[in-house]
């Protein structure tokens, strides 16, 4: 089958919402399909928003490819009787950041207005799709709420998951992620201070704001943590990534309120290794069950430290955590033979 | 710096073009810069499509770039402070072809105010450019005709290069690529009729539509050619086309009036000489008459005398081909070159 994936995109920037669209692509065509990536700019500014949705409205892939999978907006107005959406996000201040300093512009009637018109087309756009998914139980649940209409959650996998594998286990945690102030890296270093077994952290990602990165720094040293803590804010290479994981003690992902369970704490189940998140994780909490295959603690230092402890101390809960970890991956159908099944249905 | 080189999408069909910035943005990765391709999808046909396509282009908004190259219309109507135009293909249908007859766009008034909409875009998106190259100086006078426009010419380097070693000719003559009535391969076939016998002509590339195809197949039918004509019509892989030229002894491109001689550059590059017309375009710029090749009228009769001239000395062709391959290589069209040009 000819399929174009369809996505709006800031040239230049690497990974983010970019990795789903191009791990579909090469599970498509291991699969025998012919694939075409469509990627264009897009700026989520509400003065030109209209205007750039009126754009993507007229690209026409009618003729060149028999379907289209369409993932962040505003590629989901591109027309096609064969249209699937992959939808991963809301303009989010036109939604659910509209009470939120995130809004950036006043709520006037002029915003309403645009925001009433938004909420219609992209309920058109939904209705037009042959079918709807979402990359998260939260993106559902907000269709759900501001669009009135059904969608299926289809849990994106990451990129050959079986290269994953489960070695040892050592005294570290740790967390492989952008290092930002939401993924809140600081608490972690936080909590290192209050635990009382030898259990070690390691937190590794590229950094955009340097100045979170010298906060760390100076956090660690400031605790006399050295020992205990490496800090790396440098981009991890995938076969890095697979070497620090079989070996882990396990692995930690507490970003605020995010809408997806996170890479992380996938690649982390895939290498068989509990997950360490707090209650307020947002979409991780899909993933993780408390006790089951992670702990869900309190985003506070003293609760995440009794949680390291307890990762260290009983090792035979922590393996059989990891191990339910893994099969909790099969239970949520995050594999790319199921997302293709469906995608293609 | 960032530079973005934008280029029209025809999904799931890599051509030339496609290539062309592909080898760009690596060779602006080479030489230091961080480089994409944004790619476009457009339908520009029917023509009364056109103007929605051009708008959607006008529309997209973009951030995070320092620098774009645009290519092909109506791609370059995309809006950025910094923009270079190369210009690999304008809209020709609203230009020349149209004055020549050879329009899509129809004659009546919607047809007409395309063409106005298309001509008006045009000296917008290049009055805001920072610079234009054409790709020869065909298109540089076009551009300076209808656009009042003046463009630096900067010749596109191959991207294939390697493919066209060259080799010990079997002694055809080929002709290769697109197969259309601008392309005009059945004037060679008209021209085979009218020569001795023991001239052979491969012609080989995508047709672009079954009746270009038929047309040349009745030829070979009507001048009872079969023994002395391949006819391989097909989208052929770049190592094939070039395998064909290789073993040619003399290559044929005949087009009215295009743009750039892809055909006549990879000729020269495998060593091989080149009959073309005198209305060719482009394609004079690489071919000097009984130098590097036959530059004759756009006639049967003229290009009969031509091909069996050929085909009669062959020491001469051989000897032509070695000036032409002189001649491409000294025009020295490299990469780092021109990603420097693109960047001044």
């Amino acid at each position: 089958m000819k399929i174009a994936l369809c996505s709006s995109f800031v040239p230049f920037l690497k990974g983010g919402a970019k990795n789903i669209v191009e791990w579909l692509e090469s599970a498509l065509q291991e699969a025998g399909h012919q694939v075409e990536r469509v990627y264009l700019p897009t700026i989520y500014t509400a003065d030109v928003l209209f205007s750039q949705m009126m754009a993507y409205r007229w690209i026409d892939l009618t003729d060149s490819a028999d379907r289209i999978i369409c993932f962040r907006p505003p590629a989901h107005l591109i027309p096609h009787p064969q249209k699937v959406l992959w939808f991963i996000h809301h303009v989010r201040f036109f939604y659910d950041l509209w009470d939120t300093r995130h809004r950036g512009f006043p709520n006037d009637g002029r915003h309403r207005g645009l925001r009433e018109a938004l909420h219609a087309i992209d309920t058109a756009a939904f209705r037009e799709a042959r079918r709807v998914f979402t990359n998260s139980q939260v993106v559902s649940d907000r269709i759900r709420m501001y669009n009135k209409v059904h969608s299926e959650v289809l849990y994106p996998p990451i990129y050959r998951p079986e290269r994953f594998r489960c070695g040892s286990f050592s005294d570290e945690i740790v967390y492989l992620s952008r290092v930002e102030r939401h993924k809140r890296q600081h608490l972690l270093i936080e909590a290192m201070r209050h635990t009382r077994t030898g259990v070690k952290l390691r937190l590794s990602g590229a950094c955009f704001a340097k100045e979170y990165a010298e906060e760390l720094r100076s956090q660690v040293s400031m605790a006399g943590l050295e020992g205990r803590v490496t800090f790396e804010d440098r981009w991890i290479s995938e076969s890095e990534k697979v070497e620090v994981l079989a070996d882990c003690l396990a692995v930690a992902y507490l970003p605020f309120d995010e809408d997806s369970y996170g890479y992380p704490s996938l690649e982390g189940s895939h290498a068989g290794k509990p997950v360490l998140t707090t209650t307020d994780s947002g979409g991780v909490l899909e993933l993780v069950k408390d006790g089951v295959n992670g702990l869900v603690v309190d985003p506070d230092p003293r609760a995440l430290a009794e949680a390291m402890d307890r990762l260290y101390l009983d090792r035979e809960v922590t393996r059989r955590m990891g191990r339910n970890a893994q099969a909790r991956l099969g239970v949520l159908k995050i594999t790319w033979s199921h997302v293709i099944e469906r995608l293609l249905s | 710096m960032k530079v973005l080189v934008v280029n029209n999408m025809a999904p799931f069909v890599r051509g030339g073009a496609e290539e062309l910035a592909a080898h760009l943005e690596e060779n602006l990765v080479a030489s230091g810069h961080e480089a994409e391709v944004l790619r476009i999808p457009l339908r520009l046909d029917p023509a009364s499509r056109i103007p929605s396509q051009m708008l959607m282009v006008r529309a997209l908004e973009m951030f995070n770039v320092d620098r774009v190259i645009a290519l092909k219309f109506p791609a370059y109507l995309i809006r950025h402070p910094h923009k270079t135009l190369w210009l690999l293909r304008q809209y020709r249908q609203a230009y020349d072809s149209s004055d020549a007859g050879q329009s899509n766009l129809p004659e009546d008034p919607p047809g007409q105010e395309i063409r106005r909409v298309i001509r008006n875009a045009d000296n917008e998106a290049f009055g805001e450019s920072r610079r234009i190259f054409a790709i020869s100086k065909t298109s540089q006078q076009r551009l300076a005709h209808y656009n009042g426009v003046n463009a630096d010419v900067l010749t596109p380097p191959l991207n294939d290069a390697e493919l066209f070693r060259g080799g010990s000719s079997e002694g055809y003559v080929f002709a290769g690529g697109r197969i259309n009535s601008m392309k005009r391969q059945y004037l060679l076939l008209e021209a085979l009729a009218l020569v001795p016998r023991n001239v052979r002509l491969v012609i080989a590339g995508q047709p672009d539509t079954p009746q270009d195809a038929a047309r040349l197949t009745q030829l070979v039918e009507a001048h009872a050619l079969g023994d002395r004509v391949t006819l391989d019509l097909r989208c052929l892989p770049r190592a094939e086309l070039a395998q064909y030229v290789n073993r040619a002894l003399v290559c044929a491109c005949v087009p009215w009036n295009e743009d750039f001689g892809y055909l006549a550059a990879e000729a020269a590059a495998a060593g091989k000489p080149v009959i073309t017309a005198h209305d060719s375009g482009g394609v004079l710029e690489l071919v000097r008459h009984l130098e590097t090749g036959w530059v004759v009228a756009p006639e049967p009769q003229a290009l009969a005398d031509a091909m069996a001239a050929a085909c009669l000395s062959t020491t001469t062709t051989v000897n032509y081909g070695t000036a032409a391959r002189d001649h491409w290589f000294g025009m020295g069209v490299t990469w780092p070159k021109t990603v420097e040009r693109l960047l001044t």
